[in-house]
């Protein structure tokens, strides 16, 4: 497997402040890699000095193996990005604004046009409109549709989805899956877990400029540990299991976790218990997620 | 009322700095006419001969103000008062778009009303910041001309006819705003009615009765219509007349009311003209960094054009006047050789207006290179830095069309002195050829102002707007008005509009254009090679 991303210890310093600080990020080419963090911890940052239009403080960053600060316009040619917060041209229509991104990125010819129509349908997007009159959503549809209207190996979504409504984010998960099936590499940012863990392969979680978690869903779900919630037995007997902690008693249920490589090992004995019910919820991504976050969290 | 109080304050502090260079800008410029009348003309018979002159060729009151006798007070009221009320009037036109649809655009005015102020207060706290705004600025000239020794009364009058104008015109901000879609098209509009009216007063007093023994001009009606004849109408030191500014200020009650009218009838954030709508498809045009560029900055391209049109126009009808009529007036004269360092009456009066044509194209060409800043700060270059266009390419492309800007102004210049000359029974062509010459000068004097504000552009992003704008208005200034308030030679020749080519007799004098041309040439290959090692720098 190759990896269209790599950087090492990338730092970025805006003054006093680190924005970045020693960032190891690798996305695998052909895979939509999620990449998760609050506001304010450097997810922008760095798809700016990946995209050539900031430069590293120091460390190093590749993209198609290409130094993005040197070579930005050989690895434009290939990538299609849509920022976080876009703005467009106010005295332009959205269609317009389309059409001049595209072809700028070399999109001409009936089947852009084709491919145009069909986003335009797909995103309910009114084309006719000037830009100063479109709400952050429309005006992030516009990127979106310029972006997915010309082929590319690489694309970069920045918070994609932050102003659609419900259906839109599920049209914008189904182009997802035809850019994956097209064996495109996906650069997801997003602080949306749901979003993320319906559409990634792997994530890397980023927190105050650095990774501290990455692998694939898989992965990192066998790091957290499992839910249980059981009826018609109590605390003491669920405290001998194997691997068993957070024990507790609520509306007359008794909820666990298990650590999730003693699964297996728990099952068995507590099936001697004698419970009436059930349920078990694996380790979700907000788990994970709240786990490098923990101390943030109320 | 603390609200109130609030948003007020809110107000003062987004906008002291600006204003203090409004407000110091006009200042000295009312400081600046005085020392001009007291160095070039300072005897009553200089005074005089001035004043015959401009009775002789009403022409010249298109663009100065309304002669009421002799005096030095009088004078320099006379050459600077419209100037003084055009400043109050730009001031205060934006200040009311800024506070008002500008925020409903960005969708402040939404945040600030649901936060507890309503659709009024924010509205009445404008009015009230743009009646301090020009208190402020009357205050300033009156104390100047106060200071420099000129009559009391008539330095309040001068000061209050100023603010009353610029509160009139705040009134006309505010209706535009709530009757335009967008900012930059209520403030098109405003700017427009602003130089219609001040053209108006021009118009009026150009056609006005002639009274020689007194040297006054009672104006025809068209100044009657504008508020910068009513403010003119004043006289002040003259005959000191408060009543015509009763007018200014029912016209500033007249439209902040219809203002207050429409905001009441209107949902926040809809206008009377709405938004038309576009193309769902872009034109061939725009398919590149240089058809955005062109795209974006034609509008007002076309309206320096026009500009330069007006200006070449009357360069050649002036020339002809003064050819016709005052061939043997020695302080005509004067003035005209004083800021052009020349003889021959005709070419001089030419080279005069062309000195201006530099300033409009300059100001044209710059504001290219500050719209593509505009955009970056905005955030559009962004999607335009990650497409396989190269940062060469994007300050290339508005380069390019600044370039273009320059040359459209130049060429609509010659277009219009051509009229100019048409329109004449006995057109002397040969005054063609030097204002071909000295248009291509002042392009490259152009130049050099689009070349260093990309300079700026390049190196110091944040400071492009105020630097590029702040580099012309000084050009002016020197270039301008330095030589007729006694400005040292070597100081107008830093310049550039005032230091590239004119025309004595047959004699082409190219002074400092080479110069310039090798400054345009290595600034601009710098810049275009500096940007490849430049970050993206929207506004943080």
């Amino acid at each position: 497997m190759t990896s269209t991303i790599v950087t090492r210890t990338l730092v970025k310093r805006y003054g006093q402040k680190r924005a970045l600080d020693g960032l190891d990020l690798e996305v695998q080419a052909g895979s939509v890699h999620g990449f998760l963090g609050p506001n304010g911890a450097g997810k922008s940052t760095t798809i700016r000095i990946l995209l050539g239009l900031a430069r590293a403080s120091s460390g190093e960053a590749a993209v198609f193996g290409l130094d993005p600060w040197a070579d930005a316009g050989r690895i434009h040619k290939r990538t299609a990005y849509v920022p976080g917060d876009v703005s467009i041209w106010p005295n332009l229509t959205g269609g317009e604004s389309i059409d001049l991104l595209t072809r700028m990125r070399g999109g001409h010819g009936a089947s852009v046009a084709a491919e145009k129509a069909r986003l335009m349908e797909a995103f309910e997007f009114e084309p006719r409109t000037r830009g100063r009159a479109y709400s952050k959503g429309n005006r992030q549809k516009v990127a979106l549709i310029a972006a997915l209207a010309v082929p590319a190996d690489l694309y970069v979504f920045d918070e994609p989805t932050s102003g659609l409504d419900p259906l839109m984010e599920v049209t914008f998960r189904h182009e997802v899956a035809r850019l994956r099936d097209r064996g495109a590499t996906v650069l997801l940012s997003s602080h949306i877990l749901s979003e993320v863990e319906h559409l990634c392969d792997a994530v890397s979680i980023i927190r105050a400029g650095r990774i501290v978690d990455s692998g694939s869903l898989a992965e990192l779900r066998h790091l957290t540990r499992t839910q249980f919630s059981v009826d018609g037995t109590d605390v003491a007997s669920v405290a001998t299991l194997p691997g068993v902690s957070d024990v507790e008693v609520r509306d007359g249920r008794v909820h666990f976790t298990v650590a999730t490589d003693s699964v297996n090992a728990a099952l068995a004995p507590l099936g001697a218990l004698g419970v009436r019910g059930l349920s078990v919820q694996p380790a979700s991504l907000e788990d994970v997620f709240l786990r490098h976050y923990g101390e943030v969290q109320p | 009322m603390s609200v109130l109080v609030l948003l007020l304050r809110q107000r003062l502090r987004r906008d002291w700095r600006q204003l203090l260079m409004w407000i110091g800008g006009t200042g000295a410029l009312a400081a600046a006419s005085v020392s001009g009348v007291s160095q070039s003309f300072r005897t009553p018979a200089d005074q005089s001969n001035l004043l015959i002159t401009v009775l002789a060729n009403p022409i010249i009151l298109v663009f100065r103000g309304l002669p009421s006798g002799p005096g030095d007070a009088a004078v320099a009221l006379f050459l600077i008062l419209p100037f003084l009320a055009l400043m109050a009037g730009f001031m205060s036109s934006f200040l009311a778009v800024r506070h008002t649809r500008a925020e409903e655009e960005s969708g402040r005015a939404e945040l600030v009303a649901a936060a507890g102020a309503g659709r009024f207060a924010p509205f009445v706290a404008t009015v009230a910041h743009g009646i301090l705004a020009n208190l402020a600025l009357a205050a300033v000239i009156a104390a100047t001309f106060i200071g420099l020794g000129f009559g009391a009364e008539g330095s309040i009058l001068s000061a209050a006819a100023t603010g009353v104008v610029g509160v009139s015109a705040l009134g006309v901000g505010l209706l535009a705003a709530e009757l335009m879609p967008s900012s930059r098209a209520a403030n098109s509009f405003a700017v427009w009615l602003l130089m219609a009216m001040y053209l108006l007063a021009g118009i009026g007093n150009a056609a006005g009765v002639a009274d020689v023994e007194r040297l006054r001009i009672e104006s025809a009606l068209p100044a009657w219509l504008s508020p910068f004849g009513w403010a003119e109408q004043s006289r002040p030191f003259a005959d000191n007349e408060w009543w015509p500014l009763l007018l200014p200020t029912a016209l500033a009650v007249v439209v902040i009311l219809a203002a207050t009218i429409v905001r009441a009838r209107r949902d926040a954030g809809s206008s009377l003209f709405a938004e038309r709508t576009g193309r769902a498809d872009a034109g061939n045009m725009l398919s590149g960094v240089f058809g955005l560029a062109w795209r974006l900055n034609r509008a007002a391209i076309v309206g320096w054009a026009f500009g330069g049109l007006v200006t070449g126009a009357l360069a050649t009808k002036l020339a002809s006047v003064i050819r016709d009529t005052a061939t043997d007036n020695p302080t005509l004269e004067r003035i005209l050789q004083a800021i052009t360092a020349h003889t021959d009456l005709q070419s001089a009066a030419v080279v005069v207006f062309f000195t201006m044509l530099g300033v409009l194209a300059s100001a044209a060409a710059v504001q290219v290179i500050a719209k593509a800043r505009q955009e970056e700060a905005h955030g559009t270059t962004e999607l335009l830095w990650t497409s396989p266009v190269s940062r060469v390419r994007w300050l290339g492309a508005s380069l390019t069309v600044a370039g273009i800007a320059i040359v459209g102004t130049c060429a609509a210049a010659l277009f219009g002195a051509t009229l100019g000359l048409a329109s004449q029974s006995n057109p002397s062509w040969a005054v063609l050829r030097d204002a071909a010459i000295v248009s291509a000068g002042e392009a490259v004097a152009a130049a050099v102002f689009a070349t260093l504000t990309a300079l700026v552009l390049v190196l110091l992003p944040r400071l492009t707007i105020g630097l590029g704008w702040g580099l012309v208005m000084a050009g002016m200034l020197v270039g301008l008005f330095g030589p007729l308030f006694g400005l040292d030679r070597a100081i107008v020749d830093l310049a550039p509009i005032a230091s590239v080519a004119t025309i004595d007799g047959d004699a082409i004098d190219w002074q400092n254009t080479g110069l310039f041309a090798g400054v345009v040439t290595v600034g601009v290959l710098l810049a275009l090679a500096l940007v490849r090692r430049r970050e993206h720098q929207p506004s943080i």
